[in-house]
């Protein structure tokens, strides 16, 4: 069984699901790359839109009337994902 | 004529150069782990960065005795501050005397200590395992490192032969990590720096056989540190 993800570890893993996914998501989407409950998931989305590292926004889908949200990584989000990465080759390359 | 340091003189002032570098490198590590800690407040980080910051400081009072030692002003200069304490009818020789033991043992008690953190640090998680065992730990090194300290001004060859068990250990964690991380190119650089240091303070062991040993040890130091800088500037550059 894989071990508990800190904090930092399921931001950094929600942060990735987004980028892979070209830098928009949709939110289900997202619950399901992170692997993540919806509740959870939440809680951790409320922290990054106010932190600035993604955004919400409205996407009009050409089939339906009403639009639906998706989740953006921002610019701060993107830089974030790029210190993780160097904390992490940190971390390995001194064994901590 | 009283001759108190082992380096040839024409090397006199090339040690402190070395040094200063290796207090720079030193340093940034610190700087930079304790960045990280400050981020995800992991303890490891902060001791990494303590570890680095006691390498830095025991440096910076080899350089401080070095240079009054190598330099009539810095000397002169010394000797007034702290004439009250060491007058005498041989108040120079005394002062030579107490000054290099005082600085030796200043310079041995954070860079022991400095060893034992990252000795502590590149063993397995699980073997760092519970608080009590933490403390115990923290206790028995801290004796240890007294001990040494003591000891080594009589015998300066016990301060290098400690320092060289230390680093053959955590040597030997580098690899065993090495090997786990799916042979992570970092960590084996970060290996073999350690290796590096491993011989520098093999070869200051060696220096009441020949002089020279004292400037291989030097190189040594300083190519090793060097080699952490390089791993250092590959990860915040990436």
């Amino acid at each position: 069984m894989a071990a508990r993800r800190s904090r930092l570890e399921l931001i950094f893993d929600i942060l990735t699901s987004i980028q892979n996914k070209g830098g928009v998501i949709k939110p289900t989407h997202l619950m399901y790359k992170s692997n993540l409950s919806h509740k959870l998931l939440n809680n951790y989305m409320e922290e990054l839109i106010q932190k600035e590292l993604i955004v919400i926004e409205e996407h009009q889908v050409r089939k339906r009337k009403s639009a639906s949200k998706v989740v953006r990584i921002t610019d701060k989000g993107l830089g974030f994902l790029e210190e993780f990465r160097r904390i992490r080759e940190f971390t390995d390359a001194f064994g901590l | 004529m009283y001759r108190l340091f082992y380096t040839p003189t024409w090397f006199n002032g090339w040690d402190i150069i070395f040094e200063a570098f290796i207090f720079i490198i030193a340093l940034l590590i610190a700087a930079y782990s304790w960045r990280i800690y400050k981020l995800n407040k992991e303890n490891q980080f902060a001791y990494l960065s303590l570890a680095f910051i006691l390498i830095s400081l025991g440096l910076l009072v080899k350089i401080g005795t070095n240079a009054t030692l190598y330099f009539t002003p810095i000397r002169e200069v010394a000797l007034g501050a702290l004439a009250p304490v060491v007058a005498g009818p041989q108040s120079n020789l005394q002062f030579a005397d107490l000054f290099y033991r005082a600085g030796f043992f200043l310079q041995m008690v954070p860079i022991l200590g400095a060893w034992l953190l990252i000795f502590f640090l590149s063993q397995k998680a699980r073997k760092r395992l519970t608080r009590w065992y933490e403390v115990s730990q923290i206790a028995l090194f801290i004796y240890l490192i007294l001990l040494i300290s003591v000891l080594a001004n009589f015998k300066y060859m016990v301060f290098y032969l400690t320092s060289a068990v230390i680093l053959s250990l955590i040597v030997l964690n580098y690899y065993k990590t090495y090997l786990n991380k799916n042979l992570n190119e970092n960590t084996y650089l970060v290996m073999w720096s350690f290796i590096l240091i491993l011989f520098s303070n093999l070869s200051f062991i060696f220096v009441f056989a020949w002089e020279n040993f004292y400037i291989l040890g030097e190189v040594f130091l300083l190519i090793g540190f060097l080699l952490l800088l390089y791993v250092y500037r590959k990860v915040v550059r990436n």
